[in-house]
């Protein structure tokens, strides 16, 4: 009793902190979701409006086209860094020269700002006068314009996402892999199992909960990515990198739409729990089922 | 001389000017002596003339005064989101904050701002002997109401400028050529053929002879709403259409069908040869904004361009950032047949006139204390070193200033085309939906501009986008 009374007397500036950092905005969010509210209509009060906002977003064709365009980033990006975080984690567990050098390297765009990053990327893909366009050009030939090609552009997005992010990756993995006992590999090779059988049977199933986790932590990431878009695109050419974070900032900051804007990121958010919920459902609940 | 350069030698001279000039001293102190400890915050963007404001006239003023003044100074999105929020949430955080020309009548129908006459009448123990709104050039206008009342002192002003490159217009080699190749005379452009003629002419000529070279920049951003402000403030008005093609006397309707214009054969026209010219501009013009046009120009990447003022002083003066110093000309941007009679006539206008000004939040806690800052950077006696260090000019005296007479030399006469031609610019319209509208239709403008779709269904949908937007503000019936 005493202990829990001492919990709890801990644990309350974090909850007070929570609700009215988290809880209480979230439900202001969704309360302003069911009204009409731009401050520079010519009423700009808050008008109730029912469930209108909900009605509209689901024939919006841009809010449409911004979730399509932010699923496919969320795919290819993540997918990338898993197999690329991989690769690199298992590299970093051989001892090679200069391991401590490539990996302090490794993970330095992990403590660059995101505004940086889409920066950085910007100078760097600027058409004719950045180094990536440049030298795909001179040295095969190729011309790279994000402005003018929706390919390139979204292309460009993900191989940043990557090269940000990865480095995450390869570190949680490397925590998988360091804690994995050895005796199981051993009565593998032992069996006569090939590098294959064992990753899909052994390696893959045993860190399977630190890859869970960093594939929730990359998703949430990449469903509210806005700043490197922002810089590097902003969210062009067209609509070919307006993803879902841009689509909610331009229409809540520059247009003002209050009431909409909180309807977009009310079901942005329904939809990142229902991808999370999904994706437990198909990865970690059946091993746990298993495992009863 | 840098930046940095200019704003130390400003800051010196005008440590001294303060000693030695200010001959009215005593009132800033006396009518500063009940605002002792006050602390006042602003919000501004991180431009030049801003930055001017923070690191030279808040510290003068802070020493003068014993008023501490803090100047934020952050992107132009940030800005105008911490402004909005603080002013519509009533916290009263910013005693100043910057007003862009075309937000002051968003900020005026929310009531935002305080009525900065009417302040001065109301307490005129707070007026400056060295104040007066007759000192402000015609471009405070923008920041009054109905009634002549100005909610906001001037702290920046300039034209979109069609800035070229004199020693390229000069040589007797590329000269000869030109006349050759076009039978005519290599002189700034005075139509949109001959603008058009010249552009492909440099722009070949940088092929032919190996250089970095285009024949005009385009600020034609794909993703960001600079390319749309480019065609609607500096392209379409030179083919006669105004005011974006919005009819604010017709129910602001949009529409040819309805009795706009943004959608009209005129605005067709406009666009279909701006984006012939984006065509022929260096690859990276699908990619800049007003900041990256200035940095093409700069570069020495183009030939000609439509500039905002506030990158021509750099681009003309500032060795350290720019190639091109002492090589660059203005003169008006080029014009469709009838345009100037009707600007003359005061129909409409050729290009846009920019800037803003520093208002006083309806929400501020400290309103007086606020006004004597804002008069103190109101006063003739600061401009001419602000004007140096940062070319922009909002006080009439200051264009008789020695020092801005010089600078208007390097810049090529930049500041006399400003004082005798800038009444036939204009800023932003009168709309109080500015961002709404611009937000709404620039996504269907940027499909024209990749190509998704053709000139006249793109502006035929945005003028049907437009109508649809301003009848959902209540705006039109």
């Amino acid at each position: 009793m005493q202990s829990n009374r001492l919990g709890w007397i801990l644990l309350a500036p974090t909850l007070v902190i929570l609700f009215f950092f988290g809880v209480l905005p979230f439900i202001y969010v969704v309360y302003v979701s069911f009204h009409q509210w731009n401050p520079f209509a010519a009423n700009p009060e808050m008008i109730f409006n029912g469930a209108d906002n909900f009605r509209r977003i689901v024939f919006d064709a841009e809010f449409l086209n911004s979730v399509g365009v932010t699923v496919a980033f969320v795919f290819f990006a993540v997918l990338s860094e898993l197999i690329v975080g991989y690769f690199l984690a298992q590299a970093f567990m051989k001892d090679f020269p200069g391991k401590a050098f490539f990996r302090t390297i490794h993970t330095l765009p992990l403590i660059m700002a995101p505004i940086i990053v889409g920066s950085v990327w910007k100078l760097m893909t600027t058409p004719s006068i950045g180094i990536i366009p440049h030298y795909l050009d001179e040295w095969f030939g190729i011309t790279m314009n994000i402005g003018t090609s929706a390919p390139a552009a979204f292309a460009t997005i993900v191989i940043m996402d990557v090269w940000h992010w990865t480095p995450l990756v390869t570190l949680t993995l490397i925590a998988a892999l360091v804690s994995l006992p050895a005796d199981p590999f051993e009565q593998a090779q032992i069996d006569g199992a090939n590098s294959r059988q064992i990753f899909w049977h052994i390696t893959l199933p045993m860190i399977m909960p630190a890859v869970v986790a960093t594939v929730f932590i990359r998703l949430m990431d990449a469903l509210r990515t806005v700043d490197e878009v922002w810089m590097l695109t902003g969210g062009g050419p067209g609509s070919a990198t307006r993803f879902v974070g841009v689509h909610i900032f331009k229409e809540v900051f520059p247009k003002t739409n209050y009431g909409y804007g909180s309807t977009i990121s009310v079901i942005v958010l329904y939809l990142t729990i229902v991808a999370c919920w999904l994706l437990y459902v198909t990865m970690l609940a059946p091993r746990n089922t298993k495992e009863d | 001389m840098s930046f940095a350069l200019k704003f130390g030698a400003s800051a010196l001279a005008m440590s001294v000017a303060a000693t030695a000039a200010f001959a009215d001293d005593a009132f800033w102190k006396q009518a500063a002596e009940p605002y002792q400890g006050v602390t006042l915050r602003g919000v501004t963007e991180s431009s030049p003339p801003s930055l001017y404001i923070r690191e030279v006239l808040a510290p003068q003023f802070e020493e003068l005064t014993g008023i501490r003044v803090d100047v934020e100074t952050t992107s132009w999105d940030q800005m105008f989101d911490k402004a909005i929020k603080d002013m519509e949430a009533g916290t009263g955080i910013y005693d100043m904050v910057y007003i862009e020309q075309d937000i002051i009548y968003s900020y005026l129908a929310r009531d935002f701002l305080t009525d900065l006459t009417q302040l001065m009448e109301d307490n005129p123990d707070l007026v400056a002997p060295t104040y007066s709104e007759d000192n402000f050039t015609t471009f405070a206008d923008y920041f009054k109401n109905e009634e002549g009342h100005l909610f906001g002192v001037p702290m920046e002003a300039f034209i979109k400028v069609y800035l070229y490159r004199k020693d390229l217009f000069e040589d007797p080699d590329i000269q000869a050529a030109f006349k050759e190749k076009t039978g005519r005379d290599l002189v700034p452009a005075a139509t949109h053929e001959e603008y058009s003629e010249i552009a492909q002419f440099f722009t070949d000529w940088g092929k032919e002879n190996d250089m970095e070279l285009w024949g005009t920049t385009a600020q034609a951003h794909t993703g960001h709403v600079a390319s749309w402000y480019e065609y609607v403030e500096s392209v379409a008005p030179t083919f006669g259409v105004y005011n974006w093609g919005i009819n604010a006397d017709n129910n602001y309707a949009a529409s040819v069908e309805n009795g706009g214009t943004m959608n009209s054969e005129e605005a067709k026209e406009a666009l279909t040869w701006w984006l012939s010219m984006r065509d022929i501009a260096p690859p990276e013009s699908v990619q800049s904004t007003w900041t990256e046009v200035g940095t093409t120009f700069g570069a020495g990447r183009a030939a000609q361009g439509l500039v905002y003022g506030e990158n021509a002083g750099w681009i003309a003066a500032d060795e350290t950032k720019s190639l091109v110093v002492g090589k660059v000309g203005v003169a008006l941007p080029p014009l469709a047949d009838g345009v100037m009679d009707e600007v003359e006539s005061g129909e409409g206008y050729i290009g846009y006139y920019d800037g803003g000004a520093f208002g006083l939040p309806s929400t501020s806690k400290q309103k007086e204390a606020a006004a004597l800052f804002l008069q103190y950077i109101g006063q003739n006696e600061v401009q001419p070193e602000w004007a140096v260090a940062a070319p922009r000019v909002t006080n009439t005296a200051t264009y008789d200033d020695p020092k801005v007479q010089d600078m208007n030399e390097e810049l090529g006469g930049y500041y006399d085309m400003l004082k005798d031609k800038g009444y036939l610019f204009a800023g932003a319209p009168a709309y109080p939906f500015h961002a709404q509208v611009r937000e709404t239709v620039a996504p269907t403008f940027y499909s024209i501009l990749t190509g998704d779709l053709s000139v006249s269904d793109g502006l035929d949908q945005m003028a049907a986008e437009a109508e649809a937007v301003l009848t959902d503000l209540g705006y039109r019936n």
